[in-house]
């Protein structure tokens, strides 16, 4: 449970930009945790351009209100063998808005590129909105590369599963988003998503 | 005899339909009953009725679930009450392990009836207990639970659950899955294994296979939403020589 490592560059202000320079063998990794009432609007570009590099961008956001999270991702493989991985996991209630474009191009030299990039929502409330925009532009013809949207509900089979072995409705809530939430949880912020989502239900 | 389950005149539909025309059927404590009928006879309606299947309305009638009104208990203050129901097809809950399923319901069950939590090293014994009581494998508690079972897998996780939830009354649902003969022998042997002179089982089918590893005391035949006939296994032995056009 959880992942060690948590950096945000932004250190958790509203509006951050950067961009990265990924060189050979190295490694970067950013994670991003958005908590109830906080609006963020991030935009990310990486450039991985020598041999091996490697990216993991992880984000989780939880939005109970009238927040705004907007990730803005580019994830650009410039030579071979690199390996990108993005995961963004999010619950929004409230009347709260969540955008997350994200965009991976592997160019024509990058043969034996791996990029992977997920987005998946849950929707609380009537009034929260979520547009999703993953895009993946492929150069070159020797890479694994997948992409995968979705936005849902909490879903409600299992949750009556739950119930139906005694867990009460909002404890079977709360096991759902949290174990929903699980692989974008930093470990030092674990205590702050739970307190979070138990205030969600 | 001691009444476990009663109940009295049940009707109960789906949208608009009413599917349940007046079921009467009575469970004394340590029997096992069997509920057979043709498909469309209403089982599958019966059994999300007492289990609180939130899509379900009753319109008339009264369940007394051990002199309590069933009806107007919630689906988690059933199971806390010794209620168990073996679903047909098992949900997957992604993410969340058989360990921390179970010790959820574990809690929320000492919660209900005023106990104090209990040890983790209790539980973990107990989970291990019961695992190998049902014949799982260890490593199936930190498996996320029925995700990539099998449907055998499936089965045995459920008859897990029964044995450590140890309810009073438990409700199997094995309307469609009469042809995978392994799977009924997982259930047939665990409902054999759990059975006690103090507690009861609904086996609701639509094949006599799984009645031939487990022989109820009670066979009813439900048709067209009603309870056309109560009887002993002899029934069970007409149903499968005239099939339900005889009721």
């Amino acid at each position: 449970m959880g992942y060690g490592n948590y950096k945000d560059p932004f250190g958790g202000s509203p509006l951050g930009k950067a961009s990265y320079v990924v060189q050979a063998g190295e490694k970067l990794e950013l994670s991003f945790v958005v908590l109830p009432g906080e609006s963020r609007d991030i935009e990310v570009s990486v450039d991985l351009v020598g041999e091996g590099a490697e990216a993991v961008l992880r984000g989780l956001y939880l939005c109970s209100g009238d927040e705004q999270v907007t990730f803005r991702i580019l994830m650009h493989h410039r030579a071979s063998h690199c390996c990108s991985r993005q995961l963004f996991n999010g619950l929004a209630g409230g009347r709260s808005r969540v955008s997350f474009d994200g965009r991976i191009i592997v160019a024509p030299d990058a043969q034996k590129t791996e990029a992977y990039q997920e987005n998946h929502n849950i929707v609380l409330s009537d009034e929260a909105h979520v547009d999703t925009r993953p895009q993946l532009e492929i150069y070159a013809d020797d890479v694994k590369c997948s992409h995968g949207a979705t936005i849902g509900r909490l879903d409600e089979d299992a949750q009556f599963y739950m119930r139906s072995r005694g867990i009460p409705e909002a404890e079977a809530k709360v096991l759902q988003m949290l174990s929903f939430l699980s692989p974008v949880t930093p470990e030092e912020k674990r205590k702050q998503v739970e307190r979070a989502v138990l205030l969600l239900v | 005899m001691d009444t476990l389950l009663e109940i009295r005149n049940l009707h109960a539909r789906i949208g608009e339909k009413e599917i349940l025309k007046g079921i009467d059927l009575t469970v004394g404590r340590g029997e096992i009953h069997a509920v057979m009928g043709p498909n469309g006879a209403g089982k599958s309606t019966l059994n999300a009725v007492l289990t609180g299947r939130p899509d379900y309305e009753v319109t008339e009638g009264t369940v007394l679930y051990d002199g309590k009104d069933l009806l107007a208990m919630s689906p988690e203050e059933r199971s806390c009450a010794g209620l168990f129901l073996s679903f047909q097809y098992p949900v997957e809950i992604p993410g969340v392990t058989i360990t921390a399923f179970m010790k959820a319901a574990i809690q929320a069950r000492r919660k209900a009836q005023g106990l104090e939590e209990m040890k983790t090293a209790d539980f973990l014994k107990l989970l291990k207990q019961k695992m190998a009581f049902v014949q799982m494998k260890p490593e199936f508690s930190k498996r996320e639970v029925n995700v990539g079972f099998s449907g055998g897998e499936k089965k045995r996780n459920e008859i897990f659950q029964m044995a450590m939830l140890d309810p009073v009354l438990s409700i199997l649902d094995e309307t469609d899955s009469g042809l995978d003969v392994d799977a009924l022998k997982i259930v047939a042997d665990g409902v054999k294994a759990l059975h006690t002179p103090e507690k009861s089982a609904i086996i609701i089918t639509h094949y006599q296979k799984l009645l031939e590893y487990v022989a109820p005391d009670v066979v009813h035949v439900l048709k067209d939403g009603r309870i056309v006939r109560t009887g002993g296994r002899e029934l069970i032995d007409a149903i499968e020589k005239d099939g339900f056009d005889q009721f």
